[in-house]
């Protein structure tokens, strides 16, 4: 193989109380894909802050471009042409994309002196680079109105008119629909054939097999395996990365599905739903399918109250229910996990413990006086009933890790003691461990006899955990599928509307 | 269980025992027990409107109009009185005045969803600017004895809006860390998103909030117009601002979350003796201005040191309206009266 274009070696990094990395060897060729995976907690972010001048390490040697280098700030990584792609797209939503190309690496007039800034210049080489990549991106348009994909498309072009040569990228198809993860993989080949090493982060395991070259899984902070993907299985690098082998990668059980405990009927809101309606039963998982924007998230919002429909009827163990806000969903027994855990699931700042009792803090309460030792007992009960890894109760849940804090929120609903669950990207940014459980956890409500409705983009979660699956495309429901005849392609279909 | 940012509290003790030594050096009248306790009727009316004012931060809003509100619900008192109704009923109308004013702020961030701060900026001037209309320039004076003893009364030698203050502080501050409204509020300024997907009636307490400002609002403006003795337009101007340093002070975070009641009443016993004993020290009012501003932002700045939190805000020094008290500066040698006292019956 090649010259790598970047070598870690035995890079450890101690914070207080954790030893995030521990004589960990990486290596970047010029013109390689190589993925990083493990469990959330394994070392992967620290790994890469520390590649990207955010970290120093502790001890280790990082040779870049075949010299000993040091990175003592994310701008000095940035100027050596080091760039990082993070999931949580970091962009100004009010300023063009052109503003956004540039932010922070103005060009100057080529002949003159003094602070004026070359927007002649600066586009012409973004259109360049824009052109380069095949893709097309309004310069003017303020970066709020691109859709994820293309504010994505924004950050890539960024690095490269940096002269980016390492680029890493975290997490980058978590915001993205499902045909927006094939473009992004064509450009990453198309980057990869420019000589741009790639770092590539995911959870999602076929994403590595489809787009990567090299993949290294790291556990507890120790690089456990690198390997060509070619010479590793799906299996092998779950084993790798969680140190066991997992019993069932979806352990749905057959239940028998009960009466209907939610029947919607005809439910319409704006452009966004039209005419919905479908029957959840006892004990049953239904899948709600479709690309990010086909209306299954203002579905969910609409049964829960937050933006409730302007036509249709709900009905709740066949009695007719009016939910207009989420207080009223809860009391009727719907419960809702959301999609954005972080920002509508939780109050960070909050204790576990009160995340854990905010939605029934009344039910826990005396003439609105908060009874604390029941709250704490609840508490207590579903930290060890939902196995929550957590130091405690009184700690802050933005202390815990993802899959952690997701289990807080499925706690939290729980404690209501839900008839109807509506899960919406249950496991997004869970860890393989953490999402098994979750989905066991699943299986396990909806054999007691909870109804659930599991939103999710990921095509095998939704085949693995469903009983049936509804396809959703533009506000409509465009098709079902049972458990046996349904396939990617088919819900595909029907989610694009080809059909 | 909230009482958990010690070393806030520890701070502000410090400062308060610290000036108050400091003052006691520098006046003989300051440390005697009729001055502490008049300073405290000045306080008790800056302290009563800081309990929902500390709430409502707490929950990432702010009201700018309490002090309006003030002089717009003893307006009210003042004229329903001069018409013929007897005071009590009139100073209950004042206050329901009050609330409905504070009711209309929530209303409108609540329900229309306007920035709290756009809102009661408006209102600052709105209720200000309807106190002066009605009041058609003129204060009103010469209200019954049984009123006055709101502000000039004791009950054991304790005046009578330090005791409220003191029910108010209790109240409150249980009523922040006991009940589930308080954890909601607290809650909304970390997160009202999340406040709302569990299914929290977040609207509502928020107009509660604001509806109580307003309520607490006008009853200290009952105070106010008793302990001088008129019910006028510019009654309270500028109090605003002294409440809000003093919550501010007392470690509630502009941005949202974090906030004590106790932290509040030592942020405004800091406040208020500092701006009566340096008058009582001869200080000048541009001088007390300086050093209140600069005891605000040292003090929040070690809350930020300590808890290694990034959020600290510092808002301007306060622009008091003690100094000047019917166009006659206080410090004035000669004066006899506390600061934030006023001249009965002018």
């Amino acid at each position: 193989m090649a010259e790598p274009l970047l070598q870690l070696r035995g890079i450890t990094k101690q914070f207080p109380g954790v030893l995030a990395l521990d004589g960990v060897d990486f290596a970047l060729t010029a013109g390689e894909v190589h993925a990083l995976v493990g469990e959330n907690g394994a070392g992967k972010s620290t790994l890469i802050k520390i590649i990207s001048g955010v970290h120093q390490p502790d001890a280790g040697r990082i040779d870049y471009l075949g010299a000993p280098a040091t990175f003592p700030t994310p701008r000095a990584a940035a100027d050596r042409g080091i760039a990082v792609i993070y999931q949580e797209i970091a962009l100004f939503g009010d300023l063009s994309v052109l503003e956004n190309l540039y932010v922070g690496a103005y060009l100057r007039p080529l002949r003159t002196t003094g602070r004026r800034v070359d927007w002649a210049r600066m586009r012409a080489r973004a259109q360049e680079v824009v052109a380069s990549l095949g893709v097309e991106l309004d310069l003017g348009a303020p970066v709020h109105r691109l859709s994820a994909a293309q504010q994505q498309l924004v950050e890539i072009a960024r690095a490269l008119l940096r002269d980016a040569r390492v680029i890493i990228m975290d997490e980058p198809t978590g915001p993205l629909a499902q045909p927006d993860v094939g473009r992004l993989f064509s450009l990453i080949r198309q980057l990869r054939s420019r000589g741009v090493g790639i770092v590539y982060i995911s959870h999602r395991l076929e994403e590595i097999f489809a787009v990567a070259d090299r993949v290294t899984v790291l556990r507890d902070g120790r690089r456990i395996i690198t390997a060509p993907v070619a010479h590793t299985s799906r299996d092998a690098l779950i084993h790798d990365m969680v140190g066991r082998t997992l019993d069932a990668l979806y352990p749905k059980s057959a239940v028998k599905a009960g009466a209907p405990v939610l029947e919607v009927d005809a439910l319409s809101k704006d452009a966004a739903l039209a005419d919905v309606s479908f029957v959840l039963h006892r004990g049953e998982i239904v899948g709600l399918a479709g690309l990010v924007g086909s209306g299954r998230t203002t579905l969910a919002h609409a049964l829960f109250g937050i933006d409730p429909p302007q036509r249709g009827r709900v009905r709740l163990d066949g009695v007719d229910a009016r939910v207009s806000h989420p207080g009223q969903a809860r009391e009727l027994g719907i419960a809702y996990i959301p999609e954005e855990r972080q920002r509508q699931g939780l109050v960070l700042p909050f204790p576990v413990g009160e995340n854990l009792s905010l939605a029934i803090l009344r039910r826990l309460s005396r003439l609105g006086f908060v009874d604390h030792a029941r709250e704490a007992a609840v508490a207590r009960d579903f930290v060890r009933r939902l196995d929550i890894r957590t130091p405690g109760i009184n700690v802050p849940a933005a202390a815990l890790s993802g899959g952690n804090q997701q289990k807080v929120v499925v706690g939290k609903w729980l404690a209501a003691q839900p008839r109807v669950l509506i899960m919406d990207e249950p496991t997004r940014g869970v860890d393989v461990g953490a999402k098994a459980e979750i989905h066991r956890l699943m299986s396990e409500l909806a054999g007691r006899g909870l109804g659930i409705l599991l939103i999710s983009s990921e095509l095998p979660e939704l085949l693995g955990m469903s009983d049936r699956i509804l396809v959703m495309h533009r506000g409509r429901i465009t098709g079902e599928l049972r458990r046996d005849e349904a396939t990617q392609e088919k819900i595909m279909t029907l989610a694009t509307g080809v059909a | 269980m909230r009482i958990r940012l010690l070393w806030r509290e520890r701070v502000l003790i410090g400062l308060l025992v610290g000036s108050g030594v400091l003052l006691a050096l520098l006046s003989d009248v300051f440390f005697t027990p009729a001055n502490l306790l008049r300073a405290t009727r000045y306080a008790a009316e800056i302290g009563l409107v800081a309990l929902p004012m500390t709430m409502i931060i707490i929950s990432r809003g702010i009201d700018l109009s309490v002090a309006s509100n003030m002089a717009l619900s003893a307006m009210t008192m003042g004229l329903l009185w001069q018409r013929g109704v007897p005071v009590w009923p009139a100073a209950a109308l004042g206050i329901a005045a009050g609330t409905l004013a504070g009711w209309l702020n929530g209303w409108v961030i609540a329900r229309v969803r306007v920035p709290a701060i756009v809102v009661t900026l408006a209102t600052l001037a709105v209720y200000r600017g309807v106190a002066t209309g009605l009041s058609g320039g003129t204060g009103i004076l010469g209200f019954p004895d049984s009123f006055l003893a709101l502000g000039a009364g004791t009950v054991a030698g304790v005046p009578i809006q330090t005791i409220i203050w003191i029910a108010g502080i209790a109240a409150g501050a249980v009523f922040l860390t006991r009940t589930a409204v308080g954890r909601y509020i607290y809650g909304i300024g970390h997160n009202e998103t999340a406040l709302r997907f569990s299914g929290i009636d977040v609207d509502r307490i928020v107009l509660g909030l604001y509806t109580a400002s307003g309520f607490v609002s006008a009853l200290a403006g009952m105070i106010y117009a008793a302990r001088v003795g008129t019910a006028k337009s510019n009654a309270a101007a500028g109090y605003e601002l002294t409440v809000i340093t003093a919550v501010v002070l007392g470690g509630t975070s502009l941005t949202g979350g974090e906030g004590t009641i106790l932290g509040t009443m030592l942020g405004v016993l800091i406040i208020t003796i500092l701006q009566n004993g340096l008058t009582l020290a001869r200080v000048p009012a541009a001088v007390q201005d300086v050093l209140i501003g600069t005891v605000l932002v040292g003090a929040v700045l070690t809350y930020r040191e300590r808890a290694g939190r990034k959020e600290v805000f510092v808002i301007a020094p306060p622009q008091p309206e003690l100094h000047h008290v019917g166009g006659r500066v206080l410090t004035d040698p000669g004066n006899d009266l506390a600061v934030g006292e006023e001249r009965r019956n002018p």
